[in-house]
């Protein structure tokens, strides 16, 4: 029963694998040369990408992580209403397609006709009009803005799903011993919650690293690198600069990266449920 | 009784911020819609205007005229083509893994989720080649084959959890009773868990329909390409074209919106066991 998965497997994961890191290897001549991976950490463009990739992780992870759990908390409050609060919450932006979500923020942001400087300025918060995606600094935080509203969904539906299975009995007993709201919540909920929580960072970072279609619509990388992540540098190496060979190098970097964050993170959870 | 008011303070506290946190989270799409149908004259005004004065359908009539269609059916044929394979080439596999114990079950498992951790665009070189070597390039089954090694591993996952939720008890009794594992498995694991396998078969569905980077390199025949392509035609690199972007992503985003909505229930409830019983 298990054979039609192992074949496909086969099939694809290790073909797919050894073509890589056979393509890595070889220079354009086909001849076998190191030269892929030297040409890389000799480039510039490399580090910046790396730097580019720890903010938008650490930015894109920690604000959807925040955001989901408060909104699963909050959904947990209430009773009436659950399914409307859901739909429009957790459901509308996952359902949003990339490509969708990517145009409709890089129009909000536009800087003469977008809404979101109109808003801000009727608001007050801003004086003037801000160039969103025009200078390297604003346009990381615009991306990740707009990642955080696409991504923020999965964590809340998975923190909403682990909550839901905290026996209620625990928050009786707290409250007994007079344990007040917060109280309730650092030393019931997170507690509790712990194993969902460390398989749902793990999950968005690696999601995170590898989510691409977002930048790619809305500044392509640019301006001037600034939102360069090692994804869409390998999309640049491959279909812009057509360099087969040095894109196949910096995706077994990246392989090799990912691979090592799965792993810490799930031996942290082999070694907490043994404990 | 002061128990209580504190409870119920807490709970209008908490419809105040999801009101708010909604119509912050709606507002994007909402503003996506209000766009669709305003003239290219007041999608470019200044200072802007909310509320299209004459709503107007003519981006709407511009994507009909470029066959939008055409791609819808693309999109629906690759969907529906994903979402089967995935369901097929996953459900024993899942059914396996939550019902019998073989060696080496552990390494498949994490084998399975090792495969969520890879980028898609790590294998795009070396699948196109490969679909050129089967000559599968530029067809939608060459997509749909493409698109299988991302959809199988969460859909294995996922349905494990929902076999997993279903009590050994059940299909014991039906086998002491004279049915064979098969007959057991489709007469009474399949029709408890199949709201579950549905919501899986969407997963993959919608996975497919919204996935950009493979279905623009590995279609290049107009006459095959799915609504992300046609989409992305758009937006160019100097000139972007809202109305009828934004009208074609109105119809775009429909349909996955409205079924994930129905299935919601099941999405929550197959995370929960997913996450949970790891």
């Amino acid at each position: 029963m298990v054979m039609p998965y192992v074949l496909v497997i086969i099939v694809f994961v290790v073909f797919l694998l050894i073509s890589n890191i056979v393509m890595s290897f070889t220079n354009s001549k086909g001849e076998l040369t190191l030269e892929n991976y030297i040409s890389i950490f000799k480039d510039n463009v490399f580090y910046k990408t790396i730097l580019n990739t720890s903010i938008w992780v650490f930015g894109s992870v920690s604000g959807q992580i925040l955001l989901g759990l408060c909104v699963a908390l909050l959904l947990n409050q209430i009773t009436r209403g659950q399914i409307f609060f859901r739909s429009v919450i957790l459901i509308l932006p996952w359902a949003t397609l990339d490509i969708v979500a990517g145009v409709m923020w890089k129009w909000m942001y536009n800087d003469m006709y977008g809404v979101l400087n109109d808003i801000l300025v009727k608001m007050g918060l801003f004086k003037d009009y801000i160039p969103w995606l025009a200078t390297p600094k604003m346009a990381m935080l615009a991306v990740i803005i707009a990642n955080i509203w696409k991504g923020f969904c999965l964590s809340g539906m998975f923190f909403l799903a682990g909550i839901q299975t905290i026996p209620q009995e625990l928050y009786e007993a707290a409250e007994i011993d007079g344990a007040n709201a917060f109280g309730r919540f650092w030393n019931v909920t997170i507690p509790q919650l712990k194993p969902v929580l460390t398989t749902t960072l793990m999950l968005t970072v690696i999601w995170t690293i590898n989510y691409f279609p977002l930048i790619y619509v809305m500044t392509g990388g640019g301006p001037n690198y600034g939102t360069e992540t090692i994804v869409t540098y390998i999309y640049r190496l491959s279909f812009r600069f057509l360099e087969y060979n040095k894109a196949a190098a910096l995706s077994n970097v990246l392989f090799l990266l990912v691979f090592t964050i799965a792993y810490l993170f799930t031996r942290k959870m082999a070694r907490e449920v043994a404990a | 009784m002061k128990r209580s008011t504190k409870r119920k303070t807490m709970k209008s506290l908490s419809y105040i911020l999801l009101f708010f946190i909604a119509i912050v989270v709606a507002f994007p799409f909402i503003w996506l819609i209000l766009t669709s149908f305003k003239t290219y004259q007041e999608i470019y005004s200044y200072p802007i205007i909310y509320l299209p004065k004459s709503w107007t359908v003519e981006h709407y009539q511009k994507i009909s005229s470029l066959d939008f269609k055409s791609y819808f059916f693309n999109s629906v044929i690759v969907g529906s083509g994903t979402m089967v394979f995935s369901l097929l080439i996953g459900i024993f596999p899942a059914y396996a893994f939550s019902r019998y114990s073989f060696r080496g079950k552990g390494m498949l498992l994490v084998s399975v989720l090792i495969f969520q951790m890879f980028p898609m665009i790590v294998f795009l070189v070396p699948i196109f080649k490969f679909l050129d070597w089967i000559r599968l390039l530029d067809t939608h089954l060459g997509l749909i084959l493409a698109y299988i090694p991302f959809t199988t591993p969460i859909t294995i996952v996922f349905l494990r959890s929902f076999f997993l939720s279903v009590p050994k008890s059940l299909e014991e009794a039906a086998l002491i009773d004279g049915c064979t594992r098969t007959k057991a498995f489709f007469r009474i694991i399949f029709p408890v868990t199949l709201p579950g396998i549905a919501a899986v078969g969407v997963y993959a569905f919608l996975f497919a329909w919204s996935e950009l980077l493979y279905s623009m390199s590995l279609l290049t025949s107009k006459s095959l390409q799915t609504i992300p392509t046609f989409l992305s035609v758009f937006v160019g690199q100097y000139q972007t074209r809202w109305g009828p972007l934004f009208a074609g992503s109105v119809f775009a985003t429909l349909p996955p919106l409205v079924v994930f909505i129905m299935l919601q229930r099941y999405f929550i409830s197959g995370l929960v066991s997913g996450a949970v019983k790891e």
